[in-house]
């Protein structure tokens, strides 16, 4: 039986959909088998971030409609072995999903597949009971400024509430460079304020705009800093204990950088 | 908190240790604010079970939430006037 882990964050832009993609193709990298799922209902992303859109035929919602099998409204990512999408529909909306029908499409999925990764819309109504209805686990995504970690700890309040645990923290679009001079927070200062278990820190990397761009994940690409991150967390995931990577700059010369580039 | 040497000195303090504190206080009244509909449901609900062993009259009672340092108290008068004696009955 497979582990069902929504991906969430309270607010939009964080980064959901670009780690549900990344690590879900991540843990296939590693050997496991994969079923990413957008939740993102009349809004959907998943598929143009992970470069499949152009192969959707079948939505979650024609699954719910009885108008086709689950396993057939799959899309198979030819790149690696063991991943699949699930699109969500474009042309509907959330309240056009119940919550026990995406807990059934997870339930079915994590007989067939090690991971099932539902990546959650923003927001704390529908969309978001929809997307965590199934899961047993949440990573919830945050950047380190005032607004995402508020609405992170709003939707670690709803998580607790529904009993879902473990709940990680992904801290993306770190600047080790802006936390050295005093302009951001930095992972200690994060951990105090959510006081939940960290389980990776992604640094802030262009890569994931021109990956993005073209529909191929950070992780294909092994020497981009955001990529070692994400295959450092699928490892977590897997169960591997992986120290925590301190990204932050040391030593006397980056004092002293930081000394005459410091910013209040 | 983290009080440096340069703060000391009269500089301003980073926009990081702002950030931290702005959002500790925010969070803590986040977390801390019960919805007036869930404290209604469970005056009712209280009032329910201490029906069974005291008799009070349903004006009388207060509730209120309290901050004490890190942590809430949620603090409910409920005068009685009589103490059904249980044991009795049985």
């Amino acid at each position: 039986m497979g582990k069902v882990i929504v991906v969430t964050s309270g607010k939009g832009g964080v980064g959901k959909t670009t780690s549900t993609a990344n690590l879900g193709t991540a843990l296939a990298l590693l050997g496991k088998t994969v079923a990413v799922v957008d939740a993102d209902v009349g809004l959907r992303n998943l598929d143009i971030v992970m470069g499949l859109e152009s192969r959707i035929v079948y939505t979650s919602m024609d699954v719910i409609e009885k108008q086709c099998e689950l396993s057939k409204a799959l899309v198979r990512d030819r790149r690696v072995d063991g991943l699949m999408l699930l699109a969500a529909s474009q042309k509907n909306n959330k309240d056009d999903i119940q919550p026990e029908q995406m807990k059934a499409i997870c339930d079915k999925l994590r007989t067939t597949h090690d991971f099932v990764l539902v990546d959650s819309p923003a927001g704390i109504e529908r969309g978001f009971s929809n997307a965590s209805a199934g899961a047993d686990e949440a990573i919830v995504v945050t950047t380190p400024d005032v607004s995402a970690i508020r609405d992170a700890d709003r939707i670690i309040g709803l998580l607790q509430n529904a009993r879902i645990e473990p709940i990680n923290l992904v801290l993306n679009r770190f600047s080790p460079q802006l936390v050295g001079n005093g302009s951001m927070m930095d992972q200690a200062d994060v951990l105090d304020i959510l006081n939940i278990e960290l389980i990776g820190v992604v640094p802030e990397d262009s890569g994931v705009i021109t990956s993005t761009n073209r529909g191929i994940p950070l992780v294909y690409e092994d020497g981009s800093p955001g990529a070692q991150a994400y295959m450092r967390i699928a490892r977590r995931l897997t169960g591997q204990r992986i120290p925590i990577h301190n990204f932050e700059q040391k030593g006397i010369l980056n004092n002293i950088l930081n000394w005459f580039t410091r910013k209040r | 908190m983290n009080i440096s040497i340069k703060q000391l000195f009269g500089r301003k303090p980073k926009s990081s240790s702002i950030a931290k504190q702005r959002l500790k206080l925010v969070i803590t009244q986040d977390r801390f604010d019960v919805d007036d509909r869930v404290m209604t449901r469970l005056h009712h609900e209280l009032a329910e079970v201490l029906a069974k062993y005291f008799e009070f009259s349903a004006n009388s009672v207060k509730m209120d939430l309290k901050q004490e340092g890190n942590s809430y108290i949620l603090v409910a008068d409920f005068p009685y006037t009589k103490f059904h004696d249980t044991n009795m009955r049985q």
